[in-house]
């Protein structure tokens, strides 16, 4: 015990919490803690908006494994943390936030910079507290990094009050936390894990449905044994791009609105979904009532309410994936013992889909430059230990498909929320937390202005990212669906971006190297040139043809079954035998 | 469809009627009544929340209401009983 401000205690919280690095902005409300900050031994990184801050935080969170931490002043501060924090409740990103808030006082009068955080991070903050009095400090902080942590990750706000920053306490940090409404179960129960088993075994077309839990439980080890025991096919979901190898026999790609036809098809025509870690989004399902309609479903999750919110599950396994998956694997091993059916005719099914249509897309004529050309070069030039950022839209997609991933946590991006311009600022957090891996942004024109700030704080914090900008001079995404569903009225998305800004210039403006490029024939040296500098971030205006579209695609409310190869194109079913 | 009561012990702290009422606000669910009042623990408070919901959005609530870290236990009371009867949801739902 000794005496300190509540300031004080908050830093000798976070420091005892194990946190290396946050990502922050002072401001009035906040600023006692600023002082002890200044002669912490955390890392504060000073970032240029509190949404870099936020998706920072993300970012580190995302490739460390880590509690990614930012902090904020209270009103406007505290409010331009509310993108990234919603970002990371959708995406279960284990996320701790520390805001100023107005004294004591004055909270409810409308003070200057008064916002209610709380109230307003209610909804989707997996929890949050306004701490008025310093001696709740050291405990609120163990408590928000305990549930962020665990369970199933998600953000937690923590709201100090000035005056509970000014004021002495007595520090002392808790030895462990105990939280009677909040219990965390683990280890899957017994009876679950045999009834998995037993309905795999005497399935005929089981598919592994993979979610983004398996690489926030670190079970990507557990699910290749699992899935080579049984030899059924496995599909990625976005958020679960490098769970499984892109390169194994096995994997069939991402299923969903822009998945392949093999992914979307194997869980279309599945007997049974393995479903770990994943939850049945409609990016995924399409048409809900015409989603797998022949598959039992076990759902195995670490949060009970996600069993049978949009999908009955027939088995249910409530756990801790790695626990799940490591107990699932004798069981069926003995379960397949007994009876082994034979997957030999689904598997040669999925595999003459995969053979038919396999992703790609068409040279133009005319020589200009495919967006899918620049990502799959990006992807096969860096290798398969780069870690890639991606915003949110067309490039997006192609990055899921057209890079190759081989490990977790390789991968970031918006996935539930659908955040534009989360990319640049993930990149740098990710970059923090990895230093000595290559880190690339990949973002659309659109996102690219929405937060490319955070490259001032790259430039002037030796987070040397690189950021490929696939300027395709339009809202890609939009303008696809105005092409597709609004008789080609372009309304707002044109963004005039290979005219304004000068994207390279810009970046020189912000102590980064920029570079451009806008023929094939450019692009390998210009990637091999922006991999050659290290020590300052890199960015790099690949100039696209606008009108290549993301393709294969449900449409959004129809069903998987009415999945598009390209425009008014179906997959030749007749010659499938399914 | 059948009321349904709930019997929620949540910690006595400020903010957790706005939880709760939020919670059913945005999952679209519709709260036909409800009293709040104290316990005999006074670290606790118990909501009755009567609810319009069977089966599975009845499952879903409670399994919603139980991720909100200050509800500590819910308590279903089955409609159309002689005596209410009293199942813990707890170990059900404990994440």
């Amino acid at each position: 015990m000794s005496g300190m401000s509540g300031a004080s205690a908050l830093v000798a919280s976070l420091e005892a919490a194990g946190v290396d690095v946050m990502f922050g902005i002072p401001g009035g409300a906040i600023l006692p803690a600023y002082d002890p900050i200044f002669s912490s031994s955390i890392r504060h990184i000073l970032v240029r908006h509190e949404q870099g801050a936020g998706h920072a935080a993300t970012g580190y969170a995302q490739v460390t494994g880590r509690v990614g931490v930012c902090i904020a002043t209270s009103g406007p501060g505290a409010t331009n943390l509310v993108t990234p924090l919603a970002d990371a409740a959708m995406d279960s990103v284990p996320v701790v936030a520390i805001t100023g808030q107005v004294p004591t006082a004055a909270i409810g009068t409308d003070a200057f910079q008064e916002a209610d955080i709380r109230g307003i991070t209610m909804p989707f903050a997996k929890h949050n507290y306004l701490v008025t009095d310093p001696d709740d400090i050291p405990r609120a902080i163990a408590e928000a990094f305990y549930i962020a942590s665990t369970g199933r990750p998600g953000p937690v706000l923590v709201d100090i009050a000035k005056d509970a920053l000014q004021k002495m306490t007595n520090f002392k940090y808790p030895t462990s936390v105990s939280l009677k409404g909040y219990q965390p179960k683990d280890l899957p129960d017994a009876q679950g894990v045999l009834d998995a088993a037993d309905l795999i075994a005497h399935s005929h077309k089981p598919v592994f449905y993979v979610g983004g839990g398996v690489i926030k439980a670190e079970a990507s080890r557990e699910l290749l044994e699992l899935a080579q025991l049984l030899g059924a096919p496995v599909v990625t979901t976005l958020m679960a791009r490098g769970a499984f190898p892109d390169s194994h026999p096995l994997h069939f790609g991402m299923p969903g609105m822009h998945g392949t036809v093999a992914a979307v098809t194997a869980l279309q025509k599945a007997d049974l979904l393995i479903t770990l870690g994943a939850r049945f989004d409609d990016r995924v399902t399409g048409k809900l009532s015409t989603f797998a309609v022949n598959a039992k479903v076990i759902h195995a999750d670490i949060d009970p309410a996600e069993i049978g919110k949009n999908r009955f599950a027939d088995v249910a396994v409530l756990g801790d994936l790695k626990h799940t998956i490591a107990a699932l694997i004798p069981a069926l091993a003995r379960a397949l013992s007994k009876n082994r059916p034979d997957l030999t005719p689904w598997l040669q099914q999925m595999n003459a889909l995969k053979a038919s249509y396999p992703l790609g897309y068409d040279l133009p004529k005319d020589g200009a430059l495919l967006p899918q050309y620049v990502i799959e070069r990006l992807g096969k030039i860096s290798g398969p230990q780069t870690i890639f950022a991606a915003g949110v839209g067309q490039h997006q997609m192609w990055a899921s498909q057209f890079l190759s991933f081989e490990h977790p946590r390789t991968w970031l991006n918006s996935g539930g929320l659908g955040t534009m311009g989360y990319a640049v600022p993930a990149a740098m957090g990710a970059k923090v937390g990895a230093p000595d891996t290559t880190v690339w942004a990949i973002d659309g024109d659109g996102c690219f202005q929405m937060t490319n700030q955070e490259l001032v704080t790259c430039a002037l914090n030796n987070i040397p990212i690189k950021v490929a900008i696939i300027n395709n001079d339009s809202l890609g995404m939009v303008r696809q669906w105005q092409t597709l569903f609004y008789e080609g009225r372009y309304s707002n998305t044109d963004l005039e971006s290979k005219r304004v800004p000068n994207f390279p210039m810009l970046a020189e403006a912000m102590g980064c190297v920029g570079l451009s490029c806008d023929r094939p024939e450019d692009v390998d040296t210009t990637i091999e040139k922006a991999m050659s500098i290290n020590n300052q971030p890199v960015v790099v205006d690949f100039r696209v043809h606008r009108d290549a579209m993301v393709w294969p695609m449900v449409a959004a409310g129809t069903s998987n079954d009415d999945i598009m190869i390209a425009r008014e194109t179906a997959p030749d079913w007749d010659s499938q035998e399914l | 469809m059948a009321q349904h009561t709930l019997e929620v012990i949540v910690e006595n702290s400020p903010g957790v009627l706005a939880r709760v009422a939020g919670l059913f606000a945005r999952r679209a669910y519709n709260i036909e009544r409800l009293s709040v009042g104290p316990t005999s623990n006074p670290e606790t408070s118990k909501m009755d929340i009567v609810v319009n919901l069977d089966g599975h959005a009845l499952e879903q609530v409670i399994a919603q209401l139980d991720k909100l870290i200050n509800v500590i236990a819910i308590k279903e009371i089955l409609p159309d009983s002689p005596q209410p009867t009293i199942h813990d949801t707890q170990p059900d739902y404990q994440n």
